[in-house]
């Protein structure tokens, strides 16, 4: 077979471009930081009141565009974690007392809290299956729950005046919007490194397709409970810093309207901008401060109609759209993506594969019925290493089906299957990919948002720990991910999004992704369907290599005869959800069952 | 009688880049034409621009007869114009049976027409109550391909539909739609990866290549191996 480069290197920078890359951001923290320290001498008392308060629910903000923006989980509830910080600060001066000791007792029993319930309510919302729909009414109840919790607490919540009074850390109000300017600051930047970073942009393939990361061994479920428990951790922390400086707690402050608020912040400033959500909420709250004493009813008016033309005029909020004027305006391309290298990864011993005479996969009696029609009526063979199985039959004959079944444990009706000796039982998707399967859908599913490049990393995340905070300048990936991207044209788009691919690009990355994989098990359903002939051909050649020269296992659902007869060791027919053939190449060929159901005459025998 | 597709100058793209550069293309009717080429030299943005689905940034499509450039997608589909997307369309909710009802633009008709279909797809009518959206892939798009029929369009665009459907299906599928250019003179523009089967149906074919034709002819014996070799097959 052809001889492939493996190091498509591209013209690098690395070190000049990440230094371009961090400058600006840090110039930026800089002078915010440098703003919060020297600006509240020059402010007036009212403003730099009100600003502190504002810092606190833009740090808030940022939790939710964290949830929301970024990973897709449309939260209300995040306002709910703000009060339990809060509200721990005011139960504890109030009760027992002030002190340091106390109040970082306050602190610790606030954050534990929330974090606590958010891994409840992570757990309630955010089971395999559960709908998005679903998770988000949950974190509407939380907030909802919270506040009747205090509403109902009598004298030791204060119910419905909450709590107020108490003493707290005696700093001036300058010293507290230090505090809180710092917070933000910093918070914004962690965030914002974290956002960017390599694992970060696992939160936006959640977002695009939930499924193909299940389907990458990623436990999306952890994943997200994960990441509540510590957005609401820092929700809880800015919760209690608006305690201390306010020292007053209220209902109001763990309500759903809050929470919904914090929503309408983050849309208007342009969710998943991270920068976007702290200006909004910024120069929302302060404005709404200053005009809603002077014009109560009418400013709840005018914000509400706001609310509408920009959603309206600007569905992705403000800072996004100032973002592409500005770029209109300097006339500039996009600035220049990191240049990336990729780079071979060290071949790793598949998945399970250590003993010999282990069968690669084994099916006992599998059946799947949708309602009363039956997709499979009890399927049972097995496959071994170095066998490249193709799976032929009419449409609809279970093809597909028979593939879900083998890589979700949840999918199938009746009967046990093994991936390499290890029964599969309910595992789930990504649980199935540890135990070494590989799925490539029927339908190019893939990234829409994420670049080529991004996704290969996503993909790699089981093999390759991705940084919570850098973003790497090389790319590994196995030698036959980079065979499928080369022979396609992939590694020339690296820095191009999924969505503008044509539909055999995609095809091609989802197919790349899976091999970067490395299964030992490989299910490809219709793999090179929307490919060129010869892309076609050099696809073969590379399942032939992984078969013969890495001991993989392929299971095939292709209608490409001639693709069939050039690659496979063997031949199982599937027609209306039974096994009807299981035999050599020629044996099936040459079948006049094959030709009868499945074929038709210009087809079948011919070569 | 008014070309049944006429494109001229048609240049197109998504945000970042331009796909289609000044693109000119006819079809008559009664006419197949197979568009080929490989993967994202345009092949469906031209369709999507077509329909109104990507705004034409230069030139301009007539359909029947009328200028349609810069008309929103649900103007244009009013037109007896069928489109067969390669993502499946399928309205994945309703059942089979719906979803052809959708392709008709009078209901009346819909007895006859299914009768029409069952000769076709025999799969469909034994399936009318299923939810589309479990079918199978291929069955999916057999029915992508009748709900387009149903509605007797005088001009169909086909992107892929080849793709995923057993050897029988595909055969049987290139004898329904020459029929239908013989019998009702529909015109189609038939985009596809398996050079064959479009070859075998088509009466001139077309080259794309980074947004531009750089070969157009009539579908003779013996053209084949010239467009393998256009497409570096």
């Amino acid at each position: 077979m052809a001889d492939l480069p493996l190091s498509a290197a591209l013209p690098a920078a690395p070190l000049r471009t990440k230094r371009r890359r961090l400058a600006l951001p840090a110039l930026l923290t800089v002078i915010a930081l440098t703003l919060v320290l020297g600006a509240p001498e020059l402010l007036p008392t009212y403003l730099v009141n009100t600003l502190i308060r504002a810092f606190l629910y833009a740090a808030v903000a940022i939790t939710v565009d964290v949830l929301w923006g970024y990973t897709g989980i449309l939260t209300f509830g995040q306002s709910a974690f703000f009060g339990m910080g809060a509200y721990a600060a005011g139960l504890v001066f109030t009760h027992l007392g002030f002190s340091p000791g106390m109040a970082l007792f306050a602190l610790a029993a606030g954050v534990a809290v929330a974090m606590l319930v958010a891994a409840l309510l992570g757990w309630l919302a955010f089971y395999p299956g559960a709908s998005p729909l679903y998770g988000s009414v949950m974190t509407l109840v939380l907030p909802i729950v919270v506040s009747q919790l205090l509403y109902s607490g009598g004298n030791f919540t204060g119910s419905s005046s909450g709590l107020s009074g108490f003493e707290s850390f005696d700093l001036s109000i300058e010293a507290w919007f230090r505090i809180a300017g710092v917070f933000l600051v910093v918070l914004t930047g962690a965030v914002w490194l974290f956002v960017r970073s390599d694992g970060g942009k696992i939160l936006e393939a959640i977002r695009d397709n939930e499924q193909r990361c299940e389907y990458l061994g990623i436990n999306v479920s952890r994943v997200k409970v994960v990441l509540m428990i510590a957005c609401a951790g820092i929700a809880a922390v800015a919760g209690f810093l608006f305690a201390c400086v306010q020292m007053v707690v209220a209902p109001e402050y763990a309500g759903f309207v809050f929470g919904t608020e914090l929503l309408m912040w983050v849309a208007l400033g342009g969710r998943g901008t991270l920068i976007g959500p702290v200006l909004g909420t910024l120069v929302l709250d302060v404005t709404t401060s200053y005009l809603s004493g002077s014009l109560p009813f009418l400013w709840k008016l005018l914000s509400g109609l706001a609310f509408v033309i920009v959603i309206v005029a600007l569905p992705q909020g403000f800072t996004p759209a100032l973002w592409s004027s500005m770029k209109r305006w300097r006339r500039q391309a996009a600035a220049p993506l990191a240049a990336l290298e990729l780079q071979t990864a060290e071949p790793r011993p598949l998945a399970g594969l250590q003993g010999a005479g282990r069968h690669a996969l084994a099916l006992q009696d599998v059946r799947k019925n949708f309602g009363s029609l039956q997709v499979l009526q009890g399927i049972s063979f097995h496959a071994d290493p170095h066998e490249l199985l193709s799976l032929v039959g009419p449409n609809g004959a279970g093809k597909t089906t028979l593939m879900r079944c083998i890589a979700d444990g949840a999918e199938r009706s009746a009967g046990k299957l093994w991936l390499n000796d290890h029964e599969i039982k309910r595992a789930p998707p990504f649980a199935c990919v540890a135990l070494g399967a590989g799925r490539k859908f029927q339908n190019a599913n893939v990234f829409e948002t994420l670049t080529v490049a991004q996704a290969m990393r996503v993909a790699r995340t089981r093999h390759a720990r991705p940084s919570l905070w850098r973003r790497s300048a090389v790319l590994p990936l196995p030698a036959a991910a980079l065979q499928v991207m080369q022979a396609t044209g992939l590694d020339q788009h690296l820095n191009l999004p999924a969505s503008e691919l044509s539909h055999g690009m995609k095809q091609a990355l989802e197919l790349a992704m899976v091999m970067a994989l490395e299964p030992s098990v490989l299910l490809l359903d219709e793999p090179t369907a929307g490919l060129t002939k010869p892309e076609r051909t050099l696809i073969g050649q590379i399942l032939v290599d992984l078969t013969r020269e890495h001991a993989l296992c392929v299971l095939l659902v292709e209608h490409d005869l001639d693709f069939v007869r050039e690659i496979s060791s063997r031949v199982i027919v599937l027609h209306q959800g039974r096994i009807v053939l299981d035999g050599t190449v020629d044996e099936v060929v040459q079948s006049e069952l094959v030709r009868a159901v499945y074929a038709g005459g210009a087809h079948a025998g011919s070569s | 009688m008014p070309a049944a597709l006429e494109v001229s100058g048609l240049t197109s793209g998504y945000s970042g880049a331009v796909v289609l550069r000044g693109l000119s293309l006819a079809v008559q009717p009664g006419e197949i034409v197979a568009l080929l080429g490989k993967n994202g030299m345009g092949k469906s943005t031209l369709l999507k621009t077509i329909m109104g689905l990507l705004p034409a940034r230069a030139g301009s499509v007539r359909l029947l007869g009328d200028d349609v450039t810069g008309e929103p997608a649900h103007r244009v589909a009013r037109r007896p114009v069928a489109y067969t997307p390669q993502e499946r369309a399928l309205f994945q909710d309703l059942s089979v049976e719906q979803n052809l009802q959708l392709g008709l633009a009078d209901a009346r008709g819909f007895d006859a027409q299914l009768a029409r279909i069952g000769e076709i797809f025999p799969v469909l009518p034994t399936r009318l109550k299923q939810r589309a959206g479990t079918l199978s892939g291929g069955e999916q798009k057999m029915l992508l391909v009748a709900r387009a029929l149903m509605a007797k369009p005088k001009l169909m665009l086909i992107d892929e539909i080849s793709e995923g459907l057993q050897p029988s299906v595909i055969e049987r599928l290139a004898v329904v739609l020459k029929a239908e250019r013989d019998s009702a003179g529909t015109a189609m523009l038939v985009i596809e990866q398996n050079v064959g089967f479009a070859l075998s149906i088509a009466d001139r074919y077309a080259v794309l290549k980074m947004g531009e034709i750089v070969d157009h002819a009539a579908v003779v014996a013996g053209v084949a191996a010239h467009v393998a070799d256009q497409l570096g097959v």
